[in-house]
């Protein structure tokens, strides 16, 4: 299946455990020392003012060096701990690799959002990028919040709807 | 005599090959798990680490975007004379091998309390990462023999080094290396991963000797210890990605050290990830 970005209730009602996607257009990038930030600007309310705007977009667990993009653990407490707020802030898919915990997949389902894995293939997930950007933080290098555009992005849908599948 | 310029530049070469490179025994593992995979998930994972594998040596691309800390394996024949600045030229190849690659930088800047809390940043530099102290051995012969292996960051949440009391039977050991391995593979996203294990008499010496089967490991040469913990890990199911499917594990790598008069093994594990071994070698006639 075909998504672009930014995406809705709709399209992620569609959506279903093992099903295979590709993605286009821009989403964010942060792991362990954004993530927490973003949250704290969520919890202050200053997301707007920073130019971070959450509705409807996807967070993919990565840094973006000059080595490229690739899916860090999303089960890192920094990384797995920002999933709740994020998801009630607006951000409907996280994108990342590994298992998480029950409470993690019972908050997704809480507001309409899914966890989905990509392999961790550098050189093909690099190729997919056509644009990036800083957004936020930009003290973190290359951990920063940044902004990359996509095109054909693979992903399968690991978390969704109260289902995962490291629960089968 | 081999000059500083040469070590320097096929230190570089070396880095290069083992971050950018899969060997031929491990595309062949690669191959065989896809083509035994039932879960068309799981195959669908296999073959897009074969099509990274392949982007990345043309276009001489890390394979992953953790490129890792370089670990070194310095080999010395008998009969080789190891020249002055040896050593120092090895780390100024492995620093170019790292701007060139280019090595994520990821070289964390401060003194001790910065470093450990990570609050003072990071350099630029991708060759600023330092390797970690390099590991030697004696062989046979004149050459002077470098392995080069870069760690990534998520095997090392997931290994251990440990004691375990092995009641006077090998498969006490044995099955709980297994379930080391099948505990972490559990929460290691990058499956199907490929094992190194060292059996020492210390904790420092265990994880040598598992640097060392990670060093000289081979996909396609897999002693019955190996192949066992393979199969039994295999039998979880977590499969490519953890999607399920028969590959959670690639291969598995034991290094036996020599033991002690002692109730316990020391046993240290590396849970490689997909990519895992990145390693290269390169010969110098000394």
């Amino acid at each position: 299946m075909q998504i672009s970005m930014p995406v809705d209730d709709k399209v992620i009602n569609q959506l279903k455990i093992y099903d295979m996607v590709e993605i286009t257009g821009k989403i964010f990038t942060g792991r362990d020392a954004v993530l927490p930030k973003i949250v704290k600007c969520i919890e202050d309310g200053t997301c707007e003012e920073r130019g971070i705007h959450l509705t409807g977009g996807a967070v993919f667990h990565t840094a973006v060096s000059p080595a490229g993009i690739g899916p860090t653990s999303s089960n890192k407490v920094d990384i797995e701990g920002s999933i709740p707020v994020l998801s009630e802030a607006g951000i409907k898919m996280h994108i990342g690799k590994g298992s998480l915990k029950k409470e993690t997949t019972e908050a997704l389902n809480k507001y309409n959002s899914i966890f989905l894995v990509t392999p961790p293939s550098t050189a093909f997930l690099t190729a997919s990028i056509k644009s990036k950007r800083v957004v936020a933080f930009p003290e973190e290098g290359m951990e920063a919040l940044h902004e990359i555009e996509v095109e054909n992005f693979p992903a399968i849908v690991a978390i969704a709807h109260g289902e995962s599948i490291y629960d089968k | 005599m081999i000059s500083r310029k040469e070590i320097i530049e096929k230190t570089a070469d070396t880095l290069l090959r083992a971050s950018t490179v899969f060997r031929p025994d491990q595309i062949d593992a690669y191959k065989r798990a896809a083509e035994l995979e039932d879960s068309k998930h799981a195959k669908w994972v296999l073959e897009n680490i074969i099509k990274n594998a392949e982007i990345a040596e043309d276009k001489v691309f890390p394979l992953c975007d953790d490129t890792g800390i370089p670990h070194v394996l310095v080999e010395v024949g008998e009969d080789a004379a190891v020249p002055a600045g040896f050593f120092s030229a090895v780390e100024e190849g492995v620093a170019a091998g790292l701007r060139q690659l280019p090595g994520r930088p990821m070289a964390v800047k401060g003194n001790d309390y910065e470093r450990i809390s990570q609050s003072a940043g990071l350099s630029e530099d991708s060759g600023d990462l330092a390797m970690a102290p390099i590991q030697i051995r004696r062989i046979p012969g004149k050459m002077i023999r470098l392995t080069l292996m870069m760690y990534g960051g998520g095997p090392e949440i997931r290994g251990k080094t440990l004691r375990v009391f092995h009641k006077h039977s090998a498969d006490t050991v044995i099955n709980e290396m297994i379930e080391w391995a099948v505990e972490g593979a559990k929460l290691l996203g990058c499956l199907p991963c490929a094992l190194s294990f060292g059996i020492g008499r210390s904790n420092l010496e265990a994880a040598s000797l598992s640097m060392e089967a990670m060093a000289k490991g081979n996909f396609s040469v897999q002693s019955d210890i190996e192949k066992k913990i393979t199969e039994e890990v295999n039998k979880a199911g977590y499969g490519a990605l953890g999607l399920g499917g028969k590959t959670t594990a690639l291969a598995t790598f034991v290094k036996v050290g020599p033991q002690r008069a002692s109730g316990i093994r020391v046993v240290s594990m590396r849970l490689g990830c997909c990519f895992d071994p990145r390693r290269a070698e390169w010969e110098f006639e000394a």
